[in-house]
């Protein structure tokens, strides 16, 4: 349960230019990883990486919606955490913001160095009607084993294919939420896949690409879509 | 028959293997697990690697109704922060802040105390430090190293003095402040010590201060010893809770204090050496409105300048519509400093008991990242000051133009 409170970024640190962090990663982290031994921050920004600003425009498509223009802007930074327990190397833990209907939703994911799984989902600042239905553990264990290329198939699913047993995501039971909560489920979820969007990115070598593209693909000359 | 069988069964399984492909388009498709750096930075250097680089624009005028003139402020700035790493630990860090800036016809805006001794073009520096991230790890094996994870950080440099909530927040280019610039004279000096994780439920940190303020000066100061503990990031994680209680004690160099004060001037017999007493507590929570977030901080300590007992307050509420687009703040802060000593010392001369403000704010964001990393605003703020020590009340009316990117 702790697990949930640990993780917190630092929205009003003293520390203005470092962007999206943990306050106090060696805690945060070695409660995710109790047997670590160090970890290592790295700062990963689009204007810095080879083709960042065509990465940046792909990001919505990506996503399935636009970015806002406040929370979600090319020069925003973001900050990598990778756990070692000696040299290995047994964790990535990042997070980000995303609007919510009251404010800020930020999403943290610890995943699986050689897989890309979700391994843990917490939310930080949870500035919601549904804070606490988002926060139960049982949700939100729900998105362990996930990766990337679940949310991309799942594109295709939902439109040709509804009833698919590989879709992992329709099969996720959302929380009980009245009308104010339900927007910052839709908000939550859109944090999750954009994280995952950015890690692929900076972290995992682009490897669900072949998903993305084939999702697209599939969509266009496949089955008339349903609604 | 056995071959026809054969025959039939492989006819079946290339069927259903490609009715299942065709039913499912991702059954071919997986992702490569080749690990390695996924986007190869455009230059990887010591500039580019866990190196932030940010711009800083201040354009301020204050308008003073007791001086009747409009002052101006326009600054140029930046803010470096670089981050040092090896293969598996990141241990190091260095922030840096510097401000070229113009001042003309000063007005004493909140966010410029410092400024009545700089007309024209000066140029500042602000956070100035460098961070050593577990320092006792060199004589660690793995084991040891992740159980004093976190626990043992040495700072050194110029930063927010650690007493209050200034050490948690950034008021680099906000007009409004907190406590400190008034309570002690200064809202960085300069210092070394530890800090870290105390408990899962708090945080901690030791320090020495030189006491001197902006320069590092050494005048005989004993300088002063910090001790600040605060809860954890879960409480403001899980209850938008933050807070802690501070102590500092020691001696600085405060030549304001030696002027309001002249039971503290006799006290300091001929040096700017302030014998200095701070304890205080503070929280700040935040919790969700319907249409936005509305923040509450308070700061409180008592102490001394010796001789003279001294009490701060600051109180203020803040709200961020959901957009971050708009925002509104209101602050009231009041420093009190015991007279009777002065009084008896100079009937006179001796200053009035009190400085305090009520001030109202409000905020458009053009940009408005949630880190803090790319901001934009325009702001417009009002301070009636309702008690002064030395001089008449004022109302000081500000408008400040900000970016930092």
């Amino acid at each position: 349960m702790l697990v949930t409170v640990t993780l917190l970024l630092a929205p009003e640190s003293a520390f203005a230019a470092i962007g999206c962090t943990l306050s106090n990663p060696a805690q945060d982290l070695k409660y995710l990883f109790p047997e670590m031994s160090s970890y290592r921050e790295d700062l990963r920004e689009f204007p810095k990486v080879k083709d960042g600003a065509a990465l940046f425009k792909g990001m919505r498509a990506r996503l399935g919606s636009d970015l806002d223009p406040i929370y979600e802007i090319y020069e925003t930074p973001y900050t990598v955490y990778s756990v070692f327990k000696g040299k290995q190397k047994i964790g990535v833990v990042h997070g980000v913001n995303v609007p919510g209907k009251g404010g800020v939703i930020q999403v943290f994911l610890s995943t699986d160095p050689e897989s890309a799984a979700i391994r843990g989902l917490f939310f930080q600042r949870l500035e919601s009607p549904a804070a606490r239905a988002l926060r139960d553990k049982d949700f939100r264990a729900k998105f362990e084993g996930l990766t990337l290329a679940d949310f991309y198939m799942h594109d295709y699913y939902a439109v040709v294919q509804s009833a698919n047993e590989n879709d992992k995501i329709a099969r996720i039971e959302p929380p009980k939420l009245d009308a104010d909560g339900r927007p910052d489920y839709a908000a939550a979820l859109r944090g999750i896949r954009k994280n995952l969007i950015l890690l692929d990115i900076f972290v995992y070598g682009r490897r669900f690409e072949p998903f993305f593209e084939r999702a697209r693909q599939a969509a266009a000359k496949g089955a008339a879509p349903k609604e | 028959m056995g071959r026809a069988y054969v025959m039939r069964t492989v006819a079946m399984i290339g069927f259903l293997t490609a009715s299942a492909a065709a039913a499912d388009p991702f059954a071919d498709v997986s992702a490569p697990r080749e690990p390695g750096p996924a986007v190869p930075a455009a230059s990887w250097t010591f500039f580019s690697e866990n190196f932030g680089f940010r711009k800083e624009l201040m354009s301020q005028f204050s308008y003073s109704r007791d001086a009747s003139r409009v002052g101006s402020r326009q600054s140029i700035g930046f803010e470096v922060l670089k981050k040092f790493s090896s293969e598996t630990s990141t241990w190091a860090s260095v922030d840096f802040q510097g401000r070229l800036v113009r001042r003309d016809h000063y007005v004493p805006a909140l966010n410029d105390a410092e400024g009545m001794s700089r007309p024209g073009w000066f140029l500042e520096y602000h956070n100035a430090y460098a961070d050593l991230y577990n320092v006792f790890d060199p004589l660690l094996d793995d084991e040891g190293r992740g159980a004093v994870l976190g626990h043992f950080n040495l700072r050194v440099g110029r930063f927010y003095v650690p007493f209050g909530l200034n050490l948690q927040t950034d008021t680099h280019g906000t007009v409004l402040q907190l406590s400190n610039e008034r309570n002690v004279g200064f809202e960085r000096d300069w210092y070394a010590g530890l800090w870290g994780t105390l408990s899962p439920d708090l945080d901690y940190g030791v320090y020495y201060l030189a006491g001197s303020g902006y320069d590092l000066k050494l005048r005989g100061q004993s300088g002063l010893a910090a001790v600040r503990v605060s809860l954890s990031g879960r409480y403001a994680a899980d209850y938008g809770l933050e807070g802690g209680v501070s102590v500092l004690g020691g001696e600085r160099l405060s030549p304001a204090a030696l002027d309001r004060s002249p039971a503290v001037m006799a006290n300091a017999a001929g040096s700017d050496r302030v014998r200095t007493l701070r304890v205080g507590a503070d929280a700040r929570w935040r919790l969700a409105a319907p249409t936005g977030t509305l923040t509450w901080t308070t700061e409180l300590s008592g102490g001394y300048d010796a001789p003279d007992s001294v009490f701060t307050q600051l109180h203020q509420l803040e709200y961020l519509q959901a957009s971050r687009r708009w925002g509104l703040a209101a602050q009231f802060h009041r420093f009190w400093q015991d007279p009777r000593r002065s009084r008896t010392i100079a009937p006179g001369a001796a200053p009035g008991p009190a400085d305090s403000s009520i001030s109202g704010e409000a905020t458009w964001y053009f940009r408005n990242d949630v880190a803090g990393s790319n901001l934009q605003w325009i702001k417009l703020n009002v301070e009636r000051q309702t008690e002064r020590q030395q001089g008449t009340p004022d109302v000081i009316v500000t408008l400040q133009y900000y970016q930092y990117w």
